[in-house]
């Protein structure tokens, strides 16, 4: 916190991380300068989060060193790193609603004496942080009175106030508006004038490069690149750092799509998506692809009656979109995003949640025949090559590609003919994966639909037939997949980079 | 039922009068209730009853054997809150009531000095809160299931330690109560109303600064607010939990010793219930279930509304139609905070 020429605040030597069978980072070593807006970048999966939860304290490394302002750094949890001048603004938001805003700045900092508040310097001292940044948000307002980017501010100001001298800031504008994205830009530009080191995590390229002043690129937990963004070329040269040129990428077009439209979705519209049109026909593979926000999960929710949604929906000629059961009834199901707490019941069996969604096959008039269950579930534990020991495994001890082979064999038994996967591989390892794409491309051979809704590149690019590429709510472009698709127009597109060429 | 404690969403930038309006209702509504409830059974016919003196709910001495008969509640209902705040429950409090209730009995038909044996059960009383700390801090047992745990072990220990073939401990059998026993919770001491009633309303006052002014009363909105936020704000939300348990433990055996003393009586049933009427003053004073939100001083006042309406629908109507109306009460309480919180989140 002093104004000679930049040193390095943050430091790491070699930090690398494993997880049983991946190397989530491997051996990456950057300095970070004092008083500089350090930007992260990287594509889903090259080890982005990974970094920053060993530098908050919440993992710890594999092996490699971390330095901060020359000091050996080694964090157990994200309080000592806290102490060590290191805060964080996660994602989720970290404040109390119930209190006011000069308690949610105090918290955890308190003066007391006998177990009592005493007022303090520490409350002026906050209160003018927070003045300085944004004037408009009072002191003694609730919390829960605030919007999201003001909340956001809240814990900026905190993190300033607790005397932290690097903030690392974790797709900060995820959730706010145009202006309230500006004006965290100003926010931060005031903490680099007051020479704290802002770490900057997105996937939105415009903000990197209005905004930072080096950037880190990381790709397949391996380090690339750092370098001052003044010498970087703009954003063709960001995305090809991010990409490089190995993408893994294995599409051959498949034979057995038609041109038989069986879903046709017009103008869907909500908070988030913006008039979104598309059809997807028979035995096809379509992919949705985004960035996280871009409304994936919005339009598989809608496409499965999840969310009331303004737009409509036609599924072989008949009105959908009204209700999941009315969704399941026409043959439409959905493996959601979070499968372990919407998808699953992980207190039952294999064979207890193969038949979940389609009970009524296999009951009369309400009583049920155990023995279909069993022989159902022996069927779909062989065909997706489920590995257990036992149909009556219960589901949470199953490994996350296991568990998600469940899920798709409860929406196959379900006689779906238009199944919604969203991000169906995430928290997968690799061998799984390959089985589930050959799973999807499987059941499109057979004339189903399956539409996949992705952040990750390699996947949309390995199995569908035609992507959609979305950015914040609209649908941008559309893409026919096929071995020389223009990968960083893609990129471009779903990292809001202008308009792309619309179908 | 956080009858005004929603969380404050609906604040309108496009309508600041609506929402004074509306502030100003959440703050005061409890107060409102009240004189209602009291106005209500004032003006209702009680001719028809002898309990009270006739015709008049508002006269002195009913208010008197009102207030004197609250005591154990009005006394419980603060620390209630404060822990209700954190995101936790005691269903125990009505056995460590109990317990308590025969501690301080035996104590006293031992020939144990009155302070003596006022200051033994309160630290029986901190004991019994802390073991529940114990359980749901150390030994990670839900609360509602460690508190039931306690809730029936309390009770069968009050149970063993009154002898057999006697429902309480009194006076007989060569013991007698002291003279002082019952100058505690019945005899009055200031404006005619009990000591028991004054010291109730001595720890509501202490309570309402603790929750305003003490790091318990913020760590506890912060750890029943943001449970995640809190420990990332480096709050030690067990040893706050811990404390409040057994903050709610003393205030217990405050209770079971005001209850004691006005029945003459060490009864180790004498707190059965009470588990479930903390919570319903509670709820009713606009303490979330769910943590975070509660004023300790609007559930005293929900407190003096239960109380009221208890005694007052003895003079209206027969004592089995009582638990229905206050179910009634209740349940049109929760479906107007219902209307309320859906019409905010609506804008």
């Amino acid at each position: 916190m002093t104004n000679q020429p930049p040193a390095a605040v943050l430091a790491v030597e070699g930090l690398t991380k494993d997880y049983p069978g991946v190397r989530a980072v491997d051996n990456v070593s950057f300095s970070i300068d004092s008083s500089t807006v350090h930007c992260l970048v990287g594509e889903n999966g090259a080890g982005k989060s990974t970094l920053v939860k060993m530098l908050t304290g919440a993992l710890r490394p594999t092996s490699g060193s971390m330095m901060v302002n020359g000091s050996v750094y080694q964090p157990n949890t994200p309080h000592d790193a806290r102490e060590c001048g290191i805060a964080t603004l996660f994602q989720e938001l970290h404040v109390v609603d119930e209190l006011t805003v000069l308690d949610n700045l105090t918290l955890g900092m308190e003066r007391s004496r006998f177990g009592f508040l005493i007022k303090s310097d520490l409350d002026d001292k906050v209160v003018q942080t927070l003045a300085a940044i944004e004037p408009s948000i009072d002191p003694s307002a609730r919390v829960s009175s605030l919007s999201v980017a003001q909340k956001q501010i809240i814990e900026i100001a905190r993190a300033a106030s607790s005397g932290a001298n690097v903030i690392i800031m974790d797709e900060p504008t995820a959730a706010l508006s145009e202006r309230e994205v500006e004006r965290l830009f100003g926010v931060i530009h005031q903490l680099r004038e007051a020479a704290v080191t802002v770490i900057y995590i997105s996937h939105k390229l415009d903000e990197i490069l209005k905004l930072g002043d080096a950037v880190t690129v990381l790709r397949d937990g391996k380090h690339i690149a750092t370098k001052p963004l003044s010498d970087v070329a703009g954003r063709s040269e960001l995305i090809e750092m991010m990409i490089g040129r190995n993408l893994f990428q294995d599409y051959t077009p498949r034979s057995t799509v038609t041109d038989d439209v069986v879903l046709d979705a017009q103008g869907l519209t909500n908070k988030l998506l913006k008039d979104v049109s598309f059809h997807i026909n028979r035995g096809e593979i379509v992919g949705f692809y985004g960035l996280v926000g871009a409304g994936k999960t919005e339009i598989a929710r809608a496409l499965f009656g999840a969310d009331k949604i303004a737009g409509s929906i036609l599924f072989k000629g008949r009105m959908v979109g009204n209700s999941p059961k009315q969704a399941i009834a026409n043959g439409i199901a959905l493996v959601p995003e979070e499968r372990r707490t919407q998808g699953l019941f992980t207190n039952l069996s294999i064979r207890e949640n193969i038949p979940v969604m389609n009970l009524r096959r296999m009951s009369d008039c309400g009583v049920f025949r155990a023995s279909e269950e069993q022989t159902a579930a022996i069927e779909y534990v062989d065909k997706l090559s489920i590995a257990t020991d036992s149909i009556d495994k219960h589901t949470e001890k199953l490994s996350g590609g296991n568990q998600q082979k469940v899920v798709l064999a409860k929406c196959l038994f379900s006689k779906a003919n238009l199944l919604l996967l969203d991000e169906p591989t995430r928290g997968v390892d690799v061998g799984a994966k390959t089985e589930i794409y050959d799973i999807i491309k499987t059941l499109a051979d057979e004339g189903n639909s399956v539409a996949v809704f992705s952040s990750e590149l390699d996947e949309v690019l390995g199995i569908c037939d035609r992507i959609f590429l979305l950015f914040a709510g609209s649908l941008k472009s559309e893409v026919t997949n096929n071995s020389d698709v223009d990968i960083a127009h893609i990129l471009n597109v779903v990292t809001g980079g202008g308009e792309g060429t619309s179908q | 039922m956080n009858l005004m404690s929603q969380h404050s969403s609906f604040v309108d930038p496009s309508n600041p009068r609506g929402n004074k309006v509306s502030a100003f209702l959440r703050t005061y509504y409890i107060y409102f209730v009240l004189v209602l409830v009291v106005t209500v059974l004032s003006v209702a016919n009680l001719d028809r009853f002898d309990l009270f003196e006739r015709g008049n709910f508002l006269n002195q001495r009913n208010i008197i054997h009102i207030l004197r008969i609250s005591a154990p509640l009005l006394t419980l209902a603060g620390a209630f809150t404060l822990l209700m705040v954190s995101g936790y429950i005691d269903l125990s409090v009505g056995s460590t009531m109990s317990l308590s209730a025969v501690v301080y009995a035996l104590l006293a038909i031992n020939g144990v000095p009155f302070f003596a044996a006022f200051a033994i059960t309160l630290v029986v009383g901190f004991g019994l809160g802390a073991f529940n700390g114990f359980l749901v801090v150390r030994l990670k047992i839900t609360p509602v299931i460690a508190t039931l745990i306690t809730l029936s072990l309390y009770k069968g220990i009050a149970l063993l330690l009154v002898q057999d073939g006697v429902s309480a401990i009194k006076s007989g059998g060569g013991l007698k109560m002291p003279e002082w026993f019952n100058f505690y919770g019945r005899e009055g001491v200031l404006l005619g109303l009990s000591s028991a009633f004054w010291v109730a309303v001595v720890v509501t006052l202490a309570l309402v600064i603790v929750q305003n002014r003490s790091l318990l009363g913020k760590y506890a909105a912060a750890t029943g607010g943001n449970p995640m936020a809190a420990k990332l704000s480096g709050i030690n939300t067990k040893k706050t939990i811990f404390s409040l348990y057994a903050v709610v433990g003393v205030a217990a055996a405050l209770a079971g010793i005001a209850r004691s003393s006005f029945m003459s009586l060490g009864d180790p049933l004498s707190g059965d219930g009470m588990e479930l009427s903390a919570i319903l003053v509670v709820l009713l004073g606009g303490t979330a279930f769910s943590g975070g939100e509660g004023r300790v001083l609007r559930s005293f006042i929900g407190a003096l509304i239960i109380m009221a309406l208890t005694v007052g629908m003895l003079t209206l109507v027969p004592a089995y139609y009582q638990t229905l109306v206050i179910g009634t009460t209740l349940l049109a309480a929760a479906a107007s905070n219902h209307l309320v919180s859906r019409k905010e989140s609506a804008q």
